[in-house]
């Protein structure tokens, strides 16, 4: 747990989404995304959006990451309001987006490039923790250009992780990898995000892969087509770890499936 | 006549695209199933084709943790093991990995601190006909890809990116 977070009971409501819609000019005609959409998320919960391709699941993610300012509505941090980026909130994104000239360590430390209350050394002690609890130790110096789908992804996590969040956004980081890599990392990422050797306190997941959900997921947001709103929401109350085999897992997949058709 | 350091016929070479990770899901996912299930059952409960399983399980079996014998993936007892732990996880991938090409010849060469490129490796291992691939460029980069994925991630190797040189750990 990071320094400085005041200790939060389980249950608290982390993220609160409030009637947020958003509005794209197309030729100066409003071409709307999301409709009011609401949703929260609570300590120690991961919370599922999903959603028809193309939906607006992602740019719901970057609303509530502060990059995209929603045309009504609002996001809000406990009681704080979301306007722009802010170090409480990281994100871990599908295509790793790391820079190819700088080492792993590096890329961890850009994401620390802002955090002017820490001097060199403590930003360089963050970042090699961030990898370490990555599961990256020995892979400082090893650029992504060197490095497999699934390690490019733990530096991503890392990265994510060396700025302390409480908030982790994750938009399908499993979906560029082999069914093997994803398989290992999934597991591996809920263990680490959901355990206290993190500041995270809560966990919005975008993904379409239906049977990913139900193995993460304790609650499921499921969105329309554009433009996006919120058609049904279900609390996965299915025992940990999930057994993906079981009829129970399946009629769970079942009822997410109808929602989205 | 000088006696080749190493048997060539019965060097254990792992595969090229095969990496610890994909190692420890088969493992895993097999175990979660039975101590024994045949191939096809295995590749679709792992969403994956038969064709891309096949050199993965070639180097589970080459770090002894199944046998594949008739079409059925079995466990054994190190790898049931291995999937119970998380712990060694690790150590019994270090243990095993010494043995197997290019990594084998890479320790040696790494020996007394010395620092190592994997050109070096590749032209070790060319001279007695082990190849990952006819050209030479290739061949070293999938020799370099392999020191890392599996030489670091089970801390054998360390690397330096800025210079492309490992040393033994």
């Amino acid at each position: 747990m990071s320094e400085g977070l005041v200790q939060i009971s389980a249950g608290t409501t982390i993220v609160t989404v409030d009637h947020v819609s958003l509005d794209y000019l197309q030729e100066k005609e409003p071409l709307p995304v999301l409709a009011d959409v609401s949703l929260t998320a609570a300590k120690d919960e991961l919370v599922a959006v999903t959603g028809p391709s193309g939906c607006g699941k992602s740019t719901l993610l970057r609303i509530i990451s502060g990059l995209i300012k929603p045309t009504s509505g609002d996001v809000r941090v406990m009681d704080s309001e979301v306007k722009g980026p802010r170090n409480d909130i990281s994100m871990v994104f599908q295509n790793f987006v790391l820079l190819p000239w700088r080492t792993a360590l590096e890329n961890v430390l850009f994401g620390l490039s802002s955090r002017n209350d820490l001097t060199e050394e403590q930003k360089n002690a963050k970042a090699e923790n961030a990898l370490e609890i990555a599961g990256l130790q020995g892979f400082e110096s090893v650029y992504p250009g060197e490095l497999s789908g699934g390690m490019k992804q733990r530096v991503g996590v890392a990265r994510a992780l060396a700025t302390d969040p409480r908030v982790m956004l994750l938009d399908e980081p499993f979906s560029s990898l082999d069914d093997l890599t994803a398989e290992r990392l999934r597991k591996e990422t809920y263990t680490l995000l959901i355990s206290p050797q993190t500041s995270v306190q809560t966990v919005i997941l975008v993904s379409h892969n239906v049977e990913e959900i139900i193995e993460l997921a304790d609650k499921v947001v499921v969105l329309s087509s554009r433009p996006a709103h919120v058609v049904g929401e279900l609390k996965v109350d299915l025992p940990r770890p999930r057994n993906k085999q079981s009829e129970e897992f399946f009629r769970w997949v079942d009822r997410v499936y109808s929602l989205l058709s | 006549m000088a006696e080749p350091h190493r048997p060539l016929p019965t060097a254990l070479e792992m595969p090229a695209n095969v990496r610890g990770g994909q190692v420890i899901s088969l493992v895993e996912v097999t175990g979660s199933i039975g101590r024994r299930v045949d191939i096809p059952k295995l590749a679709d409960e792992l969403g994956a084709d038969v064709a891309v399983l096949l050199p993965i399980l070639d180097a589970a079996e080459m770090l002894g943790l199944v046998r594949v014998e008739k079409g059925d993936v079995h466990l054994t007892e190190l790898g049931l093991k291995f999937q119970k732990t998380s712990k060694e996880k690790l150590k019994i991938l270090k243990d095993r990995i010494a043995a197997i090409e290019p990594f084998r010849t890479a320790l040696e060469l790494a020996s007394k601190g010395k620092q190592i490129t994997a050109a070096q490796v590749a032209e070790s291992l060319s001279e007695i006909g082990l190849k990952w691939h006819y050209q030479p460029d290739i061949n070293e980069s999938l020799i370099q890809a392999l020191l890392i994925h599996w030489g670091i991630y089970a801390g054998l190797l360390k690397y330096d990116g800025k210079s492309g040189k490992f040393t033994k750990v």
